[in-house]
């Protein structure tokens, strides 16, 4: 996808755009503000990446221009870890997500994905459906080859994020986020265990795997790992 | 200390903005109260001459100008020290009777019976009964044989008046003084108890921070501005001590992992090997960096925590719901380890505050007691909310933490030495304790019997 990246790091910015491209993206890079607003206000991206603290013209500012101007471009916001206000004021701004410096690569490029992704099944769905798991959205049902499986309302909520994102890495931090709302970093594997929780019940019985974990990264539900 | 210096303090400038006032009261007032008594002294004065050449007058119609000269050198007698002087002269100006020597010229007198001011000289008064030249009331007579009297008065009167007047102008000059004198002293009180506090903050800019303003015992608002500068102190020294350890922590514990780091790399680039060999070292190079990462964002949790920049995020919220939720989080990695873990709710409590840091308050406990906790044993979380507190608790059935023990692990960094060969930094309880702070809460660590029983207490009316 096309990225745009606002970030004056020059180091940073350098290892991001070598990245993303291996990724198989097309990154546009500005080293400041104004340009950042410029290519935001004129090019056409899926996704912008923008730091925070930018010479010129803050990231925040970019945003609500944008917003203001009705552009709905997704924004991944970064910043350091330290400065006031963080995360809230970074959504309240307009920005869809939030990663604090330092952040692993794996989880921007699994954040990037999630935000395009949101938009693309913005629509109302009653029913979600990998390979031959089946959610049902209304009921909230869960059956597998036609064999019905019983989840906690909690489990539920687990596999439905990851069926939102299907064939796509999502890392412990957004599960923690999305699923229960917590935003600090557990120094137990309580994400894993959940996922190995989840496995057994929509695994175990069936020949082909849909929950796999990716190395260092996440994990990813999918037809093929 | 210097004049000009004293002059500019504010107790100064006030005392001669009060001087000058009641200098200009004072004046007004004695002006008015030299006015009316000279009116009223000089009133009677007149009734009492009016009447005195009246009498005089009727004197020389009775028993006539023979007698009324008797009078006269009777009434001017020396050594009857009256307060009037008497002028009889005859037609052609010679003088007859009298204390007076001649009869003023410099002015026309009509002997008219009524009062007139005129200016007497010193000169023209017989004996030394008055010292000055004078205006002086007068009042004459003219009698048919053309002889004419001349009634002077008030000498005595307009002297002590004169008198009166220097006293009072003396006692306005005296106090005028002393209001002067007051603000002096009481600039100079001030300036030096001020003295005293900027000396004491130049102490602390100069770099000794365990410089306190000194409290007199007076209770007066230096005493009072003086304890909440050394409270303001206090908070300022507690929270460089805080940065200061932390700086510490990083120079301390970060050093070493990130030798390690820098080492791994470099051993990998000492000579050509096997790609598997390099994504290897690259694999352990990123769990270095992790692991760096994860202390550190730790340390600027508890320093930001520490230092209140969460207001954002500062809300009322159900606790047991985030209680349910914290559990549902971690019983199954309890489970793992075949512990139970109990939610013990209790009643409703709303709680005002950041739900994300007392998320990962909670979180770090649960996580300690289950790490700590023995196969089959329990842990519990408990919401209790009491009259005027809500207390969260965290027991386990493990070890617990022995009494002596009990303040060295809120430290940062600390690990009991029983705990050296189990994961963690050391930072978990550092960071409960600063956020059970933030919330304007106190943190109780007990034994449980077996095991330890964590309480964060918070007062029920929130800090906001």
């Amino acid at each position: 996808m096309h990225i745009l990246l606002i970030e004056d790091d020059v180091q940073a910015a350098e290892y991001l755009v070598k990245g993303l491209i291996e990724c198989g993206h097309v990154v546009d890079h500005a080293p400041d503000g104004e340009d950042g607003l410029h290519l935001s206000l004129t090019g056409q991206y899926e996704v912008i990446i923008a730091d925070r603290m930018l010479p010129r013209r803050d990231g925040l500012s970019i945003i609500r221009i944008l917003r203001a101007d009705g552009k709905q471009t997704p924004v991944l916001v970064l910043s350091a870890l330290g400065e006031v206000d963080d995360r809230v004021a970074g959504l309240r701004a307009g920005g869809d997500d939030y990663l604090v410096k330092p952040y692993a690569f794996s989880e921007l490029l699994a954040r990037l994905d999630a935000l395009t992704r949101r938009n693309q099944t913005a629509t109302t769905e009653n029913h979600l459906q990998v390979a031959d798991l089946v959610i049902d959205l209304r009921k909230q049902t869960v059956n597998r080859a036609g064999k019905i499986i019983r989840l906690q309302p909690r489990e539920f909520k687990l596999l439905e994020f990851l069926m939102r994102h299907a064939d796509h890495v999502v890392t412990r931090t957004m599960l923690l986020e999305n699923v229960w709302d917590f935003h600090f970093d557990p120094q137990t594997n309580v994400i894993d265990v959940q996922i190995s929780r989840l496995r057994a019940k929509i695994d175990r019985q069936f020949d082909v795997p849909l929950l796999h974990t990716i190395r260092g990264a996440g994990y990813k539900l999918s037809e093929t790992p | 200390m210097k004049l000009p210096r004293l002059l500019r303090t504010t107790a100064v400038q006030l005392a001669l903005r009060y001087a000058l006032v009641y200098v200009v009261v004072l004046s007004l007032a004695l002006s008015a109260f030299f006015w009316s008594t000279t009116r009223y002294v000089d009133s009677r004065l007149e009734t009492a001459m009016e009447q005195e050449i009246q009498s005089l007058t009727e004197l020389f119609d009775k028993e006539g100008a023979e007698y009324l000269k008797e009078e006269v050198l009777r009434r001017t007698e020396a050594g009857r020290q009256d307060d009037r002087l008497y002028l009889l002269v005859a037609e052609n100006g010679d003088k007859i009777a009298g204390n007076l020597i001649e009869w003023p010229d410099d002015m026309d007198i009509p002997s008219d019976g009524s009062i007139h001011s005129i200016w007497i000289e010193d000169d023209n008064i017989l004996g030394d009964f008055y010292d000055d030249d004078a205006y002086l009331p007068v009042v004459a007579s003219g009698f048919p044989d053309g002889t004419r009297l001349l009634l002077a008065g008030g000498v005595e009167q307009a002297e002590e008046l004169q008198e009166l007047t220097e006293f009072l102008i003396e006692v306005l000059g005296i106090s005028v003084l002393l209001a002067l004198l007051m603000s002096i002293v009481l600039g100079r009180k001030i300036l030096g108890r001020m003295d005293t506090i900027s000396r004491t903050a130049s102490e602390i800019v100069a770099g000794d921070l365990s410089q306190r303003v000194p409290v007199s015992g007076r209770t007066d608002e230096f005493d009072a501005l003086a304890v909440r500068l050394n409270a303001m102190l206090d908070r300022i020294q507690r929270l460089i001590k805080g940065i200061r350890e932390v700086t510490d922590n990083i120079a301390h514990d970060l050093r070493s992992p990130l030798t390690r780091l820098r080492n791994r790399l470099e051993v990998a680039l000492l000579e050509e090997r096997r790609p598997d060999e390099y994504r290897q070292t690259l694999e352990a190079g990123i769990e270095d960096a992790e692991s760096l990462i994860t202390t550190f964002n730790s340390l600027l949790g508890i320093a930001q925590a520490e230092a209140g920049n969460h207001r954002t995020q500062w809300g009322p919220f159900e606790v047991k719901g985030l209680a349910v939720d914290l559990t549902d989080l971690y019983r199954p990695v309890a489970e793992e380890k075949g512990q139970t873990l109990v939610l013990d709710d209790g009643q409703g409590a709303v709680f005002t505050g950041s739900r994300d840091l007392l998320a990962q308050a909670i979180g770090n406990l649960l996580e300690n007691a289950i790490k700590y906790t023995s196969e089959n044993g329990t842990i519990c979380l408990k919401i209790h909310q009491t009259d005027n507190a809500i207390e969260l608790e965290v027991s386990d059935t493990g070890p617990g933490i022995p009494d002596e023990e009990k303040e060295h692990v809120l430290e940062r960094f600390a690990r009991l030495e029983s705990a050296r060969n189990t994961p963690g930094n050391g930072l978990g309880l550092s960071l409960v304790k600063a956020v059970t702070e933030l919330h304007g809460g106190v943190l109780m660590l007990e034994n449980a019997d077996p095991g330890l029983r964590v309480t964060m207490r918070f007062p029920d009316t929130p800090v906001t």
